[in-house]
């Protein structure tokens, strides 16, 4: 009699373990289009854009609208 | 709109070049300080002075010889730019601008054109070493710290005047903190304004500097002034001797690697043939 309840629920166990597992798995489907995490505000493609005077600018450097204070050059 | 806040500015000439300091909520005498500073560490960084530390190092070939925490740091920084470059920064490029007459500032006499005796120059670590205090130079070679130490200088005196200031040592600048209006210093490169906050930027150029048909900017790879097809490169980086690194490297590799080795190490950049 003991052997056969210890038996028994070992399936029941068994069975819900599976049942639960799967419906884990159903319920975290895998989105190949879900945003990244933290968002990436723009992909990368090693490309610059081109500024005024043919400048290329990076994201990181901004054009301004003002006279500069000073500036690069050749010495 | 807030209204920009107030710059301080201060012009003078140190390294045979024009240089300019500015700062939001600085002192004039505050900008003062950075130019002794800067005549101070120039006069022991050039090599037209045989009394300065570059000089009396080039002069002790073969030997370990005690160097200063900045010499050190320079030397240090060109090996990163020779590897970073490489090996088209190289600072052991003395013999050929003796070679080609390079002797004296040109302020005080243009040289005479003539090419003589120049070759390709050593890979730089094969001739210097650098350990804590002490650095050594092998028989034959010679150092010129040049724009790298420009470069260099501008960054540690931006970093020394404070979080909101910009150092401009002869076009190698250096700009740090968010400018008087807060979106960054505005600085021209290349005939346009663009913002520099926290960033470097320089111009590599063979435009000036020049003597008959020879100039200042050697190619590593034949000992004598560079022909590559490009006359000038202005670019952003990191810092301001980063920024002179990517440039002259740029200006070397000529206009059709330029603009990939840009595109890699630069934030901005504009090249001329």
């Amino acid at each position: 009699m003991r052997t056969a309840v210890l038996r028994a629920g070992a399936t029941v166990l068994t069975l819900a373990t599976t049942l639960l597992s799967a419906a884990y798995v159903t319920a975290h489907l895998k989105n190949p289009a879900a945003p990244l995490q933290p968002a990436v505000v723009k992909a990368s493609t090693g490309s610059a854009a081109t500024g005024p005077g043919g400048v290329k600018l990076g994201p990181s450097v901004q054009p301004g609208n003002g006279q500069p204070v000073t500036s690069t050059y050749a010495s | 709109m807030p209204p920009d806040a107030p710059v301080e500015a201060h012009h003078f000439q140190a390294l045979g070049t024009n240089c300019s300091v500015f700062g939001v909520g600085l002192s004039l005498s505050r900008l003062l300080l950075g130019e002794f500073w800067v005549h101070r560490l120039g006069t022991r960084l050039t090599r037209f002075s045989p009394d300065s530390e570059v000089s009396r190092f080039n002069a002790s070939p073969g030997q370990w010889v005690y160097v200063s925490p900045e010499l050190e740091a320079l030397l240090r920084e060109s090996l990163r730019a020779f590897e970073m470059s490489g090996g088209l920064v190289n600072v052991a490029v003395l013999p050929s601008m003796m070679a080609i007459g390079y002797t004296r500032p040109l302020a005080e006499a243009r040289p005479t054109a003539t090419v003589s005796g120049a070759g390709p120059l050593p890979a730089l670590p094969n001739v210097l070493k650098v350990r804590a205090g002490a650095a050594r130079l092998e028989p034959g070679a010679g150092i010129d710290l040049g724009g790298i130490a420009k470069g260099w200088m501008a960054d540690r005196l931006r970093e020394t005047l404070g979080p909101n200031a910009l150092a401009n040592l002869g076009g190698d600048l250096s700009a740090g903190g968010p400018g008087p209006a807060g979106s960054g210093w505005p600085v021209g490169l290349a005939g346009v304004t663009v913002l520099l906050r926290d960033q470097g930027a320089a111009t590599s150029s063979v435009r000036r500097r020049r003597w008959g048909e020879l100039h200042h900017l050697i190619d590593p790879r034949t000992g004598v002034p560079a022909n590559t097809g490009l006359e000038e490169v202005s670019v952003v980086a990191a810092s301001g001797v980063e920024a002179e690194v990517v440039a002259k490297t740029a200006l070397l590799v000529g206009p059709e690697l330029a603009p990939v080795y840009c595109a890699a190490h630069a934030l901005a950049w504009w090249m001329s043939p």
